[in-house]
């Protein structure tokens, strides 16, 4: 069963429920994003890919497309004025929050215009993150919950309990990737990964002999593939290239 | 003040080990020791089966917890509208000059520590303040002086009994 809708005035396909972002993506529409990624969807967060709606009731709104559902006769406008005028407003919020980030978000602030963000209202100007969470989400599904946004308000922030080398971490460096806006440092050097001021030897891979992931990591991942053949000492470079004979 | 392992324990076992009990058991902690100890924090998560990292962000949310010892008594000063608008400025004025100590400390003695809090929820006392479980309300700054002696009396009174 499907779904029909309009995206900017291209007739699109959709699995009743399905995200109107995704849709959008599938279809070749470019909405901007900062908090949504593939794997951990829902955060609803950055409110960057806000898009104007027209139900086929006829009523009009301004929705989040990623975790607005498609339905039959939506009508979605992704780039009309409004929309571009309330990611200039998101935009402009986010780049005050955060003078220091990187990647995506000043670069859409460059695609929209916004230029000399109003420093009455930067809290810090060191500061990198958004607070959209992705980090605290990819530690809880793909790591070990090591850490959390903690306190509230204008002072909430990500960080391990105590703001502590937080003991739970295995070093796998999720939260560094999915970051939207290169917050959290992460450096890989001579061997050693250093991560929440914590540091962790690097094993090398079997094959190729490059530095690839934490004794923890692949201890942790053992503990949870319990009755795994597999030999986790590859990198996943190399482990694209192998048979699952050879990994076994 | 920390809690001996064996009064811990108790005070653990008396919810089930899950993790919709953390608020219940961090009440009840700073309800014996005043605030929550770290070690403390860190026993309550491995008992709840809840990641320390969110347990300490729970603990770190609600305005009600605090991560550092506290005076024997908190004076919660009420900073609501009503209160606001009575000059509840002039309560923290008022008792930071008997404690000889501003907002968010504790006194010399470990006797008291005043905070604020949004609404205390008597808005016809204006302006009002909590300290333990008892409401103080109209107050001008001879009742807080009165308040205040009277704790100082009570105090004395049990260090001599």
């Amino acid at each position: 069963m499907t779904v029909n809708l309009m995206i900017d005035g291209l007739a699109c396909e959709a699995a009743p429920g399905q995200h109107v972002l995704d849709v959008a993506r599938q279809n070749g529409v470019e909405i901007p994003t900062l908090c949504h990624h593939e794997a951990l969807a829902g955060q609803a967060c950055c409110r960057l890919c806000v898009v104007e709606i027209e139900e086929a009731s006829g009523s009009r709104d301004v929705v989040v497309s990623c975790t607005y559902p498609a339905k039959e006769g939506l009508k979605v406008s992704t780039n009309s004025e409004q929309v571009r005028r309330l990611r200039r407003t998101v935009l402009t919020l986010l780049a005050e929050r955060a003078p220091l980030a990187e990647g995506a978000l000043p670069a859409y602030c460059q695609e929209y215009g916004v230029t000399g963000y109003d420093l009455r209202f930067t809290v810090d100007k060191d500061e990198k993150c958004i607070l959209c969470g992705l980090c605290t989400k990819a530690c809880a599904e793909l790591g070990n919950s090591a850490i959390e946004t903690t306190l509230r308000g204008v002072d909430k922030q990500v960080a391990p309990p105590f703001d502590e080398p937080p003991a739970a971490c295995i070093g796998c460096a999720s939260c560094a990737e999915v970051c939207p806006t290169g917050a959290i440092a992460c450096e890989d050097a001579d061997g050693v990964r250093t991560i929440w001021e914590k540091e962790f030897e690097l094993l090398r891979c079997e094959a190729c002999g490059k530095p690839f992931a934490t004794a923890e990591e692949l201890a942790w991942l053992k503990e949870r593939l319990l009755d795994t053949e597999l030999n986790l000492a590859y990198c996943p470079s190399c482990r694209g290239k192998m048979s699952l004979k050879d990994l076994t | 003040m920390i809690l001996a392992q064996e009064k811990l324990t108790e005070l653990l076992q008396a919810y089930p080990p899950e993790r919709q009990h953390t608020l219940a058991v961090f009440q009840d902690i700073q309800k014996e020791c005043g605030y929550l100890p770290k070690e403390h924090i860190v026993a309550a998560a491995d008992y709840l089966k809840v990641p320390l990292s969110q347990a300490y962000a729970m603990a770190t949310f609600y305005h009600t917890f605090s991560l550092t010892p506290r005076g024997k008594h908190v004076i919660k000063v009420c900073d609501g509208t009503a209160c606001h608008i009575k000059d509840s400025k002039g309560v923290l004025q008022s008792l930071e000059r008997l404690l000889g100590v501003g907002l968010g400390g504790t006194d010399a003695d470990g006797l008291f520590t005043i905070e604020t809090v949004a609404c205390l929820g008597c808005c016809a006392l204006a302006p009002a303040m909590q300290i333990g479980e008892e409401y103080y309300g109209n107050l001008t700054d001879e009742i807080i002086a009165e308040v205040i002696a009277d704790y100082r009396r009570r105090e004395a009174g049990e260090v001599v009994a």
